[in-house]
């Protein structure tokens, strides 16, 4: 029932009154009309597409509904957009003035102006952000208000979002994916752009850093992939230009947080966070998991060793029965009156019950007094203290159900944010469309349905950009500046299961070829024997299934139940390494290597026990294999992540290389040509040996080809060089251990060659070969281990910084 | 009017090296109308990288200290001399139903409020109650209900633990400082009226022709108990029975444990780790 009074009877958006469509609707429904339905209903199943192949829902953990775009926008008046914003500006000030007070004097709680109970018993309420010296302003810097239409025709705030203020990346990307789809729409409302906003909102962080610092290091702490809204601080780091990072790439040192880089530790002096902040600092919140968060981080701001937006325990604002004393609180703390009021709110301790319901509301809606977190629900807890507010029938704006255009409620959410002395409000936000049984306030869901908000330009105002900021040249820099250790180990191990799914097709490709013959030569015999022990040392193939002497049916068997899942176990590590460096990839690679990779799921979890059709089922692995080294080599700029990607690749193939070309020398040396073959087929390499020797089979050239000829993209040698190259790039000294030992490696791989030349029998040289070869593989693993325990496990060591640390005993005070 | 000497030693060995350590230590002596503090000092051993010093929410010194390099043993010693004297409670106070109503000032509605460790209990309430007969003065009240835990509680050593939920030790009736001040701490909450968690120390009295026992103290804990708008908080030890006059120094305060434990850390590395406190609080002039 009341789902059904809130959700039905709103104010009708577009059409007024009297029946006529408002001015600012005219322009869009003109180009919508023109359009007809089916073309309408054609961009939103486009719409659609983008979005799962390109949107939030190609990559949010879990979120099998993700968000779903309307494709009309809901435009907003300009005059009436010019007083909300103004309301906005206005709201953000005073709430800031009130967490100022809050985290300071308290004043409020001493007047009676607001319950010391309330604001005290809230769990918003972080008491290690208070005491010590006056917090830093701004305290509140990304706020966010949702709106109703009040029964008097003017909006009224639903709530308050001043902890995180979720939303802005979804806006991002809506307006880019409707301005693909709504191409005429957009020629006809020319709605105003976003990217002004998002310019100054850069502009202001960087002013936020603390005084004297000539290039502030910005970085957004988001809780990590696995987070409902990680997509949104991929994309706001990307519009803001900042390091993505998270709590366990920060470290606090001397008094300020550093960021755990691949060149050391970095100062970071601006943190946009997206965190919780209960859980921000275990060494200040004993509730707090010691594991994550950063231990130290509070005491830094406290000190102003950074500056934190928004402020932790900003969250206090969001209150759910503060609004009930702001119009009070106002003018005293603004010495203006509220221009944008909220909802009729009351503040209910517990046992109270609301008045009568204000006319022109549908219904009470009860919160948790002190917890902005906590969404609504129908009814009173009178054991609870609670805020009652007044819910208006919500407003009404055409969206698209199925084929038909029709009216359906919604919440507004705008956008500003603030540099402690100006308030700028986003020209644009996010309606959300609702429907029965969701709730209206809390937190913002992972998914939905919501639409693109535009504010059409105002013919009376010149357009003002953003404030000419002081231009700072950039110093030039060609190396990446900070590269977190975390996603540096990420895109190491993501190189090499790439590789190794690469390898892993190849290898079940080449045995299929072969048990696929009715009656196998007694050279393909062998050559599967070596096969199998290659697919066994992958871990593709339990030991049972590699042939004896007899039967090959084991092998057959395990290929399509053994080896095809855990072919595809490897593309879910692929598919989360992947999710983890997404902020690394343009939106085109990440693109690219999701369908792809998609596809070589598809195909695996079809893969059929026949052999022919399995080995069909392992093309789009090849092809996604190809994707990515195709878009590292030609869409990566080198250096940082191109260089540990890139080294992953290199040390995966070099050991697979190396271990497969000692099983296939292994055996006596007049099966040797049969190795051989194998080789030269594993390795890609038998049209180039066929383009050089023709088909004459011998073991010093093709030897040399997969060994020893640094030209050949697939053989030893090649990898080596690579990996000794970026050792060195990566900062390795080229006197050092690892660095030293991958050169001793490729003068091992290169010698090969002169050996086999210089040996009276070939084949009896190439037989010996295979201990060497194991040898190499195994210390490849070793300097695998070398580099991840230098780059990404182990911290360069710590500097003492700020105080004198002389011999013995500190006395610290007196 | 007492002086005494305080010495606080905490010792944490550790089985690796810890690589980064980050300690929060909650052992100034509070500078308070009853308590003078003459000098204050922390030692540590080894020395800090980084080291700060603020007051907290509740007005207690905090000092943060962060150690940068390795080490395996990491050692505390709060050095203070402090005069004590606390003025005794006003002798008229209101009945317990105008302080309970009167909660919500700002002073005191923080301490009336649940939190983890010390919920509010039906069973502490229920125990408290018929100490708060209708219309009887708070402090005649507050200090029966004192006296009555120091009567129905045995102090017994290594029974509990930090951990350990008022509720068990309401069924057991034993326990230490803490949790004797936990119960209180519930009840009068539950009835609605503020109390604060207090942290610091009580002297011990020599055995008669003994010198007294060094390292033999230990933290304590005690109630503060508010009296009503204007006339401030009452402190009362339940673990012993007595309103604190000058044998105890007080530390800090907050709503429970956590907000003021003496020393609390977060280590990276560092394996299994030991702990080793002593505390020593002289009276001046005695032994």
């Amino acid at each position: 029932m009341r789902a059904e009074t809130l959700l039905s009877g709103g104010p009708d958006e577009m059409v007024s009154g009297g029946g006529r469509i408002r001015p600012h609707w005219r322009a869009l429904m003109g180009a919508v009309g023109g359009l007809g339905r089916p073309a309408l209903a054609e961009r939103r199943e486009r719409l659609l597409r983008a979005i799962q192949e390109d949107g939030p829902a190609a990559l949010l953990p879990g979120a099998a509904g993700g968000w779903r775009l309307d494709p009309l926008p809901l435009p907003l008046d300009p005059a009436e957009f010019e007083s909300l914003a103004a309301g906005i500006a206005q709201r953000a000030r005073l709430l800031d003035a009130v967490l100022d007070d809050l985290y300071g004097p308290q004043a409020l709680l001493a007047s009676g102006a607001l319950p010391a109970r309330l604001v005290l018993g809230s769990p918003a309420f972080l008491r290690a952000a208070r005491g010590g010296r006056a917090p830093r302003r701004p305290l509140l810097h990304l706020y966010a208000a949702d709106l109703l239409r009040g029964p008097c025709g003017a909006w009224r705030v639903l709530q308050d979002r001043a902890a995180v203020a979720s939303g802005l990346g979804l806006v991002l990307e809506n307006r880019r994916l409707l301005s693909g789809a709504m191409t005429e729409g957009f020629r006809a409302a020319a709605p105003r752009p976003l990217s002004p906003f998002f310019e100054l909102w850069q502009d202001m962080l960087a002013a936020l850093a603390p005084p004297g610092v000539a290039d502030p290091a910005v970085a957004l702490l988001s809780p990590g992939t696995a987070h409902g809204h990680w997509y949104e601080h991929v994309v706001l780091s990307r519009e803001l230009g900042c390091a993505l990072v998270e709590a366990g790439d920060v470290t606090v040192r001397g008094g300020a947080p550093f960021l755990k880089t691949l060149a050391g530790l970095q100062k970071l002096d601006v943190l946009l966070s997206r965190l919780d902040a209960g859980a921000l600092d275990p060494l200040d919140q004993p509730e707090a998991d010691a594991a994550r968060g950063i231990p130290g981080l509070l005491d830094c701001l406290r000190h102003g060793a950074a500056a934190f937006v928004n402020a932790p325990g900003s969250g206090l604002a969001e209150m759910p029965a503060l609004p009930a004393f702001l119009e009070d609180a106002a003018p005293k703390l603004v010495g203006e009156t509220l221009l944008l009021p909220s909802l009729p709110t009351h503040h209910l301790p517990p046992g109270a019950e609301p008045p009568p319901l204000p006319p022109g509301h549908a219904a009470w809606a009860f919160r948790p007094a002190g917890d902005g977190r906590a969404a609504e629900r129908p009814q009173r807890d009178p054991s609870r203290e609670e805020a009652a507010i007044a819910l208006p029938p919500l407003p009404m704006a055409p969206a698209l159900d199925g084929d038909a255009m029709a009216p359906a409620p919604f919440v507004l959410r705008l956008f500003a944010v603030g540099d402690g002395a100006r308030w700028q409000v986003l020209p644009g936000g996010l309606a959300r469309l609702a429907t029965a049984g969701q709730a209206l306030t809390g937190r913002l869901p992972g998914g939905g349905w919501c639409k693109d908000v535009w504010v059409p330009p105002d013919p009376s105002e010149a357009i003002i950009g953003p404030a000419a900021s002081a231009f700072r040249p950039l110093p030039i820099r060609r190396t990446p500046a900070a590269l977190p250790s975390r996603v540096a180990d990420n895109l190491f191990w993501l190189g090499r299961y790439v590789e190794r799914l690469d390898r892993g097709a190849r290898l079940m490709r080449s045995a299929i070829a072969r048990l696929r013959r009715f009656a196998p030569l007694p050279r393909e015999v062998t050559e599967l024997q070596a096969l199998a022990r290659a697919l066994h040392e992958a871990g593709l193939v339990g030991a049972e299934a590699m042939p004896g002497t007899g039967s090959l049916s084991p092998l057959a068997d395990a290929l399509p139940r053994v080896a095809a899942p855990q072919m595809r176990a490897q593309t879910d590590r692929i598919g989360a390494l992947l999710e983890s460096v997404r902020d690394r990839l343009t939106a085109d690679m990440h693109a690219t290597l999701t369908q792809t990779l998609r596809a070589a799921e598809a195909a695996l979890d079809a893969a059929p026990p026949e052999l022919p059709e399995l080995a069909r089922a392992l093309v789009p692995s090849l092809r996604f294999a190809n994707a990515v080294a195709g878009l590292a080599s030609e869409n990566m700029v080198r250096g940082g992540a191109h260089l540990f990607l890139e080294l992953g690749r290199r040390i995966e193939r070099a050991q697979a290389v190396a271990g497969e070309v000692a099983i296939a020398l292994d055996g006596p040396p007049a099966r040797i040509e049969a190795g051989l073959r194998l080789v030269l087929e594993l390795c890609d390499s038998a049209i180039t040996y066929r383009s050089r020797y023709l088909n004459v089979m011998q073991p010093a050239p093709a030897l040399d080809l997969v060994l020893a000829d640094p030209s050949n993209p697939r053989g030893l040698s090649f990898q080596l060089s690579a990996i000794a190259g970026a050792l060195v790039e990566i900062g390795f000294d080229p006197e050092d251990a690892a660095a030293r030992e991958a050169q001793r490696l490729l003068a091992q791989a290169e010698g090969v060659t002169q050996r086999l030349l210089d040996a009276a029998d070939q084949s009896r040289e190439a037989a010996s070969l295979p201990p060497l070869l194991r040898g190499i593989a195994d210390r490849i693993g070793a300097l695998s281990d070398a580099v991840t325990r230098r780059c990404f496990a182990l911290l360069p060591p710590a500097r003492a910084v700020g105080v004198d640390t002389g011999a013995g005993a500190v006395v610290l005070g007196a | 009017m007492t002086t005494y000497w305080l010495r606080h030693r905490t010792a944490y060995r550790y089985e690796a090296a810890v690589d980064l350590a980050a300690h929060l230590l909650h052992l100034r002596p509070r500078a308070l109308p009853g308590q003078r503090v003459l000098s204050a000092r922390l030692l540590c051993q080894p020395a800090p990288d980084h080291h700060t010093e603020t007051h907290d929410h509740f007005g207690n010194a905090a000092t943060r200290i962060f150690l940068a390099a390795p080490h395996t043993a990491f050692e505390v010693t709060a050095e203070s001399l402090v005069e004590v004297a606390f003025p005794p409670p006003p002798a008229a106070t209101p009945p317990w139903e105008d302080v309970r109503d009167a909660a919500t000032a700002a002073e005191a509605a923080e301490f009336t409020l649940p939190t983890a460790t010390i919920p509010l209990l039906a069973a502490a309430r229920d125990y408290a109650a018929p100490s708060f007969t209708p219309g009887r003065p708070v402090l005649e009240a507050l200090l029966e209900l004192n006296a009555r835990i120091r009567a129905d509680f045995t102090f017994q050593a290594g029974v509990t633990s930090i951990t350990t939920p008022i509720a068990e030790v309401l069924a057991t009736r034993r326990g230490v400082c803490q949790d004797f001040t936990q119960v209180m701490l519930s009840a009068l909450r539950g009835l609605g009226l503020p109390a604060r968690y207090v942290s610091g120390y009580v002297r011990t009295r020599p055995p008669p022709g003994q010198p007294r026992r060094r390292g033999a103290d230990q933290s304590h804990a005690w109630v503060q108990a508010w009296l009503g708008p204007g006339l401030g908080w009452a402190q009362l030890d339940p673990t012993n029975g007595i309103v604190v006059r000058d044998e105890h120094v007080l530390l800090a305060w907050g709503r429970d444990f956590a907000d003021v434990s003496p020393l609390r850390g977060v280590i990276l590395g560092g394996g299994a780790h030991s702990l080793c406190v002593s505390v020593d609080l002289e009276a001046e002039g005695a032994d």
